[in-house]
């Protein structure tokens, strides 16, 4: 019984880190309609940042700051948020597919330069990280507990953060530009820099997940932020609704135990002869699954909450 | 065909027990071990096949400390998040004390730091060669708990050094995998080389799935080398010398054993590969591993020419020879502890296969040690969980792969220690 709850929480904990991940891509293109093709990037610079502030020292690499965790995790969103800040500049200008294209570019970039840079531990990636309060905490069960804990804080923060985000002027000014951009112009806006805005938001809301995910396994290698990380994320988004911060959080639960849950009912009741092919039937399931989502139910299990202005609404 | 294979094998073990009537009810338990491998990869189906072979032959002789083993197979699809989450899995809910795998270094670590040292699960890799393993054991970080039969990179780092001083070569490029596995050999042979007087002029790297390695080639032509080094896999290998050669590279050629596959050699072309030496850790001049490769090749209708195969079969073995020395319902500490029992040199000589496994269990049995003969050699694990290993060179010829020369333990040991 101890086992399933152990795992249970375990599970939790990841999915309730890509959750945080799929609602700063929520913020980019359900609200906003920026469609970033290289969350890796900088999910990946929030695990690197982490890692390399708040990690012991490593011979013949950068960092080893050892600083103090949550100074480590917030200097992780602050690189999260310069690289989207330099990718945003150069890149903002493109709509849809060619940002796509873009960003999808910076992702690929972004994992060669840690593959090859020694300095930032190359193909071996980043270890030597303590992870806080272990002393205290111990290694097993009430550590993963305590470690859930905060993640849920976080994900409730943000969460928050978001809703109220998305339902003050500025939430409606993001919908504005989404939906048709000459008219926000026309109103005095600055579009351009509204869409830089969001998509650093969402970018620091990416790197925040990114440190997380490095803080629990206590090692990030390029292995951890291929292109594959992107897709998984977008089709979490896809299932849930884009545009409703809800859904997101449900998109990435059910994906990641669809993803999850289908490996373990294989090992354990496909045949002998099936057991080495799971992997690929694994994948087929998947793709099922988003396929039929999209047949289905495009606007995801959570369609957006189409609101009329506020100050339009009777009062109650 | 091996599905076949295997339920023939299950159904005539069925009707064996069915006829020992006795030895049938001594079955009634299982253990279950788990595995994280790669099996949704081409080369990682093989790897977990041939452990679940060894987990057959382990069942065929009464299994484990009177248990039968259950392998769970889980994939990683090469991805550090599933496989973490597998591992993760097996250990909770399947309550495995001992995980087989991951193949890929950045697999296996996130698994080791985050799953199998925290809840006391013991982990044995066939096949993750990075360095950061050793210097984490260290560390002390390891609790003793990870051990892996793929010898460091450094064994075969040095003996592609000693093939080029041998070879009177006096200077030569390498290209390598930009991988954790690449890099590290990369690195270890270029220092082992300048160690011995050679010069290196060239370090290049090589990406996977480029459609062309013209610029790569070019870049290591303008040194002129006497000779080149690859660690590279038969996919980019066989490109790689390709355009080398057609651009008028010399034919030269060391590497490491990943390209010790018969694709490579009709992909390149026999003709080109007169002056080519490979390097691999050894077979040890025992019967154990000719009968591992005899065996392997009834049972999977080839000789086991893949990468990891005969290490992720020693892996296997060993694990479960400690897990029977360690007897029933042991953790991951005692089976952990045990190892030292299997691949003590004093110990009895047991072979690979199933005589040598109902050997090992009455040795340890009584209270000895065995020292397993294993697919890949004598494996002699470090205090690191390492394993060091002898060495052949191999060249290839119109029949095959054929051995030019055994570097025992010793010779490899010594020529190491003189290169620092």
């Amino acid at each position: 019984m101890i086992g399933v709850i152990s795992y249970l929480v375990f599970f939790a904990t990841v999915a309730s880190i890509l959750s945080i991940a799929v609602m700063g891509l929520n913020l980019q293109w359900g609200n906003t309609g920026l469609f970033n093709g290289g969350v890796v990037a900088f999910f990946g610079a929030g695990a690197y940042g982490t890692l390399i502030l708040g990690g012991t020292p490593q011979a013949g690499q950068l960092g080893g700051f050892g600083l103090p965790y949550l100074l480590a995790l917030l200097g992780g969103m602050v690189c999260a948020g310069l690289v989207a800040w330099i990718v945003g500049l150069l890149t903002i200008r493109l709509r849809h597919d060619y940002l796509a294209i873009a960003t999808f570019g910076v992702a690929v970039a972004f994992e060669t330069v840690m593959r090859n840079t020694d300095a930032l531990g190359g193909a071996q990636g980043i270890r030597g990280f303590e992870r806080p309060l272990r002393e205290t905490l111990g290694n097993g069960f009430t550590y993963n507990l305590a470690f859930f804990a905060f993640v849920l804080i976080l994900l409730i923060a943000t969460y928050l953060f978001l809703e109220r985000l998305i339902q003050s002027p500025f939430g409606r000014l993001l919908r504005a530009i989404r939906e048709d951009e000459t008219a926000a112009q026309s109103l005095g806006k600055s579009p351009s820099l509204v869409r830089l805005t969001s998509f650093v938001a969402g970018s620091v809301i990416m790197g925040l997940a990114g440190g997380l995910y490095a803080t629990f396994y206590a090692f990030i290698s390029p292995q951890d932020v291929l292109p594959i990380l992107t897709f998984q994320i977008w089709a979490m988004l896809i299932v849930g609704g884009a545009g409703n911060n809800k859904g997101a959080v449900m998109g990435t639960f059910l994906i990641w135990a669809a993803w999850t849950a289908s490996g373990w009912a294989l090992s354990r009741f496909a045949p002998l002869e099936v057991q080495l092919y799971t992997g690929s039937i694994q994948f087929v399931l998947i793709g099922f699954v988003i396929v039929g989502m999209l047949l289905w139910r495009p606007q995801g299990l959570f369609p957006e909450n189409l609101v009329v202005s506020q100050s339009a609404r009777p009062n109650k | 065909m091996n599905g076949l294979k295997t339920s023939a094998l299950a159904l005539g073990l069925a009707a064996g027990f069915a006829s020992l009537g006795t030895d049938a009810a001594a079955q009634d338990c299982t253990t279950k071990i788990g595995a994280v491998l790669p099996t949704s990869v081409d080369w990682g189906k093989p790897i977990a096949a041939t452990a679940q072979y060894a987990v057959d032959i382990a069942n065929e002789t009464g299994g484990v400390a009177g248990c039968q083993i259950e392998m769970v197979l889980r994939d990683t699809q090469v991805d550090p998040k599933v496989g973490v989450d597998a591992a993760k899995a097996l250990v909770d809910l399947d309550g495995v004390q001992l995980l087989l795998g991951a193949v890929s270094s950045g697999v296996s670590m996130p698994i080791l730091t985050s799953v199998t040292v925290p809840a006391g699960v013991m982990q044995m890799s066939c096949c993750s060669s990075s360095t950061a393993f050793t210097r984490l054991a260290e560390e002390g970080k390891t609790n003793g708990l990870f051990y892996r039969t793929f010898a460091t990179s450094g064994v075969q780092a040095a003996v592609g050094a000693m093939v080029a001083r041998d070879a009177g070569y006096k200077s030569v490029a390498v290209f390598y995998k930009n991988d954790d596995w690449g890099q590290d050999i990369g690195g270890l042979v270029a220092d082992d080389l300048k160690a011995l007087g050679i010069d290196v002029t060239a370090s290049i790297a090589i990406n996977d799935g480029q459609a062309s390695f013209r610029a790569e080639v070019t870049e290591a032509l303008k040194g002129n080398p006497e000779a080149i080094y690859m660690a590279l896999y038969p996919k980019e290998g066989t490109q790689v010398v390709r355009e080398w050669i057609s651009l008028g590279g010399t034919q030269n050629m060391i590497a490491a054993n990943a390209l010790k596959s018969d694709e490579f050699r009709d992909n390149v072309g026999m003709q080109f590969l007169g002056n080519f030496t490979g390097t691999d850790t050894a077979s040890p001049r025992t019967e154990s591993a000719d009968a591992f490769v005899a065996a392997y090749t009834a049972k999977f209708d080839g000789p086991p020419n893949g990468p990891g195969l005969a290490n992720s079969y020693d892996a296997t073995m060993i694990a479960l020879m400690a897990m029977h020395a360690a007897g029933k319902d042991a953790k991951g500490a005692d089976i952990a502890a045990k190892i030292s029992s299997i691949t003590d040199p004093n110990g009895t000589p047991v072979t690979a296969d199933a005589a040598g496994f109902t050997l090992a269990k009455e040795v340890l049995d009584g209270g000895g040690t065995v020292s397993y003969q294993g697919a890949t050699g004598n494996v002699q694990f470090d205090k690191n969980g390492d394993v060091s290993a002898p060495a052949v060179t191999w060249t290839f010829s119109e029949g095959g792969i054929e051995e030019q020369k055994y570097i025992s333990l010793t010779e490899v040991n010594d020529f190491m220690t003189s290169l620092n």
